[in-house]
């Protein structure tokens, strides 16, 4: 079948990622060690106000919690492509019959399954304990929370394509990397809520792909969102996904006719 | 000591910087990189306070020299511990083995032999320039005893960081992997550093004062020269004593490396 080959990479990386025990129960510390840092700041902020401009701490809590969980969940390793353009195993995947793209797609999404019941469960669990959360406003509001996440999953693993696309010029992805990393952290809503942006630099950021990552799924999870409105939310990150794609597609064509491999 | 120690340090100095900067627009590109990542931070709290005003009664200026003291003694220490923070790997790899066989000091040549520049160039680099930028919006008074105080309390905190880069790397000889505890004790109780301790929970500001004392590379400097009401829940001596807590600290880690020594087994291979 068709799909088959791009399941048993799924599975794959789901079932390696569960060999560093460990290394994983840290992991789930520190993203709940952030949540509690930015609940904690936000606490102080309010400094027992009820509510700020009409969003209320819960709310705040909500969208922490929600936001640095799915991050844990969208971790995509930028190193992946590159790693093998600077090994020249790059060579090799050309030759196999799967999509590389796909395949890509396919390992993070195993990786992704994996975070969303081991990482983000978990965390959401304990801080729903410690801080707490709101429930979703209702069943239809949390099934439109996961498409609408799932998108922006698409969003972010989409920019990171490129990213790493761009290995076939540059050496230094890193760089590349780090400072896409930054955009990400300051304008998609995960350590500021976009809520308390500037008016000027939330209407700004509303042409970036930057607020349907994480804080689109948010905004749908607190009810805050008309259906009218989700829908349109959830086509403009189609509309992202289908132009980043676009951009990807373009960029690892060129790469392919760039890329030299050095013999060995 | 031996007569060309010094010589030694030069001679490590230069070849490292050479390495790093061989490649000078990446090397140029990476230190402006870690700039921006660590401003990160910077911008977060710059908007935040936008909309807020003040954080448990900090103003921006203030929450930024806070923040300031974190990345100048940061960017300082690294120049000196990298080899330290990087130890698990030079064990690892087998790498400690060569340093044994060489007839300098163990800790000379791990200190001497690596220096994250980048780095060093970074978060130095933002440190300065917050510290300069916010030093004078806060109105601290430049006479000499803040000068002195400053000076000696920036040693200190170097030495409170060295010190748990220390105590770690000879947790290294025993464990051959202590990242996620480097991970857990010293970055992510730095992310709280970077606000008034005072505003977090009770357990957190005992973490902060007494398990890893980080509230005396920053938090408490920083109420010396800017005594801020949140200060009275706290001894006032606290403020006096980072250089002593740095001192002392850095000698207990020393003590315990050099008795971790002992227990040493290559990696094999």
């Amino acid at each position: 079948m068709f799909i088959a080959p791009y399941f048993a990479f799924a599975k794959k990386s789901f079932l390696g990622r569960s060999a560093y025990r460990f290394e994983h129960f840290m992991s789930i510390l520190n993203t709940c060690l952030q949540i509690f840092i930015f609940a904690g700041i936000y606490i102080a902020l309010y400094n027992g106000r009820s509510e700020v401009d009409g969003i209320t701490i819960s709310m705040v809590s909500t969208n922490f919690v929600l936001s640095m969980g799915l991050k844990a969940v969208f971790c995509v390793d930028d190193y992946f492509l590159p790693s093998k353009v600077w090994d020249g195993s790059i060579a090799n995947e050309f030759l196999r019959p799967v999509s590389f793209r796909g395949r890509m797609l396919a390992e993070n999404m195993g990786n992704a399954a994996f975070n969303v019941i081991f990482h983000f469960l978990p965390a959401l669990i304990i801080s729903a304990v410690v801080i707490g959360i709101y429930p979703p406003e209702n069943i239809v509001m949390l099934l439109l929370f996961l498409l609408s996440a799932i998108l922006g999953y698409g969003v972010l693993w989409g920019i990171s394509f490129a990213v790493q696309a761009a290995a076939f010029w540059a050496i230094n992805i890193w760089s590349l990397s780090t400072l896409k990393d930054v955009f990400v952290n300051v304008l998609s809503g995960t350590m500021i809520p976009l809520w308390f942006m500037p008016e000027w630099l939330y209407e700004a950021l509303k042409l970036t792909p930057f607020p349907y990552i994480y804080f689109t799924p948010v905004q749908i999870y607190l009810g805050q969102l008309s259906y009218r409105q989700i829908l349109q939310q959830c086509g403009i990150q189609l509309v992202w996904i289908w132009l980043i794609y676009l951009l990807g597609t373009l960029l690892w064509k060129k790469g392919q006719k760039k890329l030299v491999v050095q013999g060995g | 000591m031996k007569s060309d120690t010094l010589h030694v340090m030069a001679v490590y100095t230069k070849t490292i910087m050479k390495a790093w900067f061989q490649y000078r627009t990446d090397a140029l590109l990476s230190s402006l990189t870690v700039f921006f990542r660590e401003a990160t931070g910077i911008i977060v709290i710059y908007f935040t306070l936008l909309k807020f005003g003040n954080l448990g009664g900090w103003n921006i200026y203030e929450l930024l020299f806070l923040f300031s003291l974190l990345f100048l003694t940061y960017g300082i220490m690294i120049i000196f511990f990298t080899g330290l923070r990087d130890f698990g790997k030079t064990v690892r790899n087998g790498g400690f083995d060569r340093f044994i066989l060489r007839p300098r000091g163990l800790l000379f040549q791990v200190i001497f032999t690596n220096a994250d520049w980048f780095a060093a160039v970074g978060h130095g680099g933002l440190g300065v320039a917050l510290f300069i930028i916010t030093a004078g919006e806060v109105g601290i008074e430049w006479n000499l005893r803040n000068i002195v105080y400053c000076i000696f309390t920036v040693i200190g905190g170097v030495l409170i960081q060295g010190a748990i880069f220390l105590l770690l790397a000879a947790l290294n000889i025993y464990l051959f992997e202590t990242n996620s505890l480097k991970e857990l004790f010293y970055w992510n109780m730095r992310k709280f550093a970077g606000y008034p301790i005072s505003i977090f929970h009770k357990v957190i500001q005992i973490c902060m004062i007494y398990v890893v004392p980080f509230a005396f590379v920053n938090y408490f400097p920083a109420q010396y020269l800017l005594r801020k009401p949140d200060m009275a829940q706290y001894p006032a001596v606290y403020m006096y004593i980072t250089p002593i807590i740095g001192i002392t600290l850095y000698m207990l880690a020393y003590g315990f490396w050099k008795y971790s020594l002992r227990f040493y087994k290559s990696s094999g291979n």
